[in-house]
């Protein structure tokens, strides 16, 4: 794998978590919050993709087409996927651990992305799997 | 017309070279990563930020039909290059390249079709994130022409393609019929819808 591909990967990677942790404020999604919602959260986070964007720039000479070091739109693509997932994978895993012991009481937490509102992801997936299970054995 | 497109493309390029700070604002912003990453990450936030919205699943659908979108534009552009060839402008013209040297077709715009028909498409569901990520195309496509990189009429022919593609995927959707909906129901089971 290109060192460019790698650098991409680590400014979308890092710019992603900041975005899911403001998408995640502005939507009330409390159980993938890594911080408390309040204006100086939100400008951290803020800070994550400029800050991401500015080393991305910043280190090297990133004028390169793909024949000279630079990435293919495929590889640009292939890069920005896996950053993306892999933000989602640190945020939810996380935060799951952080949250672990918040808001245990909620019997039925809902299906999807709204139930991060109200449970952890982790537990979230747990209960959708186990209704699907029981519904599958009845 | 050609003669008219290379003095625009002089004209504008003439600012080019005279500010270092400048110069390289312009490099970041014309180049393949900011924007593309900037872009992608608007259908993400779209994406995930609808989740407490009443119009969640036409939201999460106007996303899949912006990457449609972008498919379908980058298929036109690949068959339009295999059928014509036109040399980029700093190839015939004295100008400050602020951009790698690229060898594919100058005609049309690859960036503009793709940006402009992502932001085409998501504007057909939210008007306001849609001009946004409009103003973005907008203003990469016209850096690609100050940077050097194209001529005007290829950013036309680019957007144009952006916006049939645009158009496609939305007929597509309709051609679909349930299918997304019910990829978009299998990843609620998951939590990433």
């Amino acid at each position: 794998m290109k060192a460019f591909s790698i650098d991409y990967y680590i400014l979308v990677t890092v710019s992603a978590v900041g975005v899911f942790q403001l998408v995640a404020m502005y939507a009330g999604l409390r159980g993938i919050l890594l911080l408390r919602p309040s204006r100086i959260s939100a400008l951290l986070w803020a800070v994550f993709p400029v800050a991401a964007a500015a080393w991305f720039f910043g280190t090297e000479d990133r004028k390169l087409s793909d024949h000279m070091g630079g990435l293919s739109s495929n590889e640009i693509a292939l890069a920005f996927f896996v950053g993306v997932v892999t933000a989602w994978a640190l945020t939810v895993a996380v935060t799951s651990i952080l949250n672990h012991n918040r808001d245990r009481e909620e019997a039925d937490p809902g299906v999807g992305l709204e139930s991060l509102s109200r449970t952890t992801y982790f537990r979230a997936v747990l209960h959708n799997v186990r209704c699907r299970y029981r519904e599958w054995r009845r | 017309m050609a003669q008219v497109e290379r003095d625009i493309v002089l004209w504008l390029n003439s600012g080019a070279g005279k500010v270092a700070a400048l110069d390289r604002l312009v490099e970041w912003l014309v180049g393949d990563y900011l924007v593309t990453a900037v872009l992608g990450l608007s259908l993400v936030a779209i994406w995930f930020g609808s989740a407490m919205s009443e119009a969640r699943i036409d939201r999460q659908m106007g996303v899949l039909t912006a990457l449609g979108t972008v498919g379908l534009a980058n298929l036109a552009v690949t068959i339009v290059n295999s059928l014509y060839f036109r040399d980029r402008p700093f190839a015939d013209l004295d100008v400050t390249l602020l951009f790698y040297r690229p060898t594919d077709s100058s005609m049309p715009s690859n960036s503009a079709a793709t940006f402009v028909g992502l932001a085409v498409a998501v504007w057909g569901f939210d008007r306001r994130v849609g001009a946004a990520l409009l103003a973005v195309a907008g203003l990469h496509a016209f850096l690609r022409v100050y940077a050097g990189v194209h001529y005007p009429s290829d950013i036309a022919a680019g957007a144009m393609i952006g916006v049939a593609a645009a158009l496609a995927a939305y007929g597509l959707r309709r051609l679909l019929g349930p299918i997304p909906a019910k990829a978009i129901r299998m990843a609620r089971v998951l939590c990433v819808a």
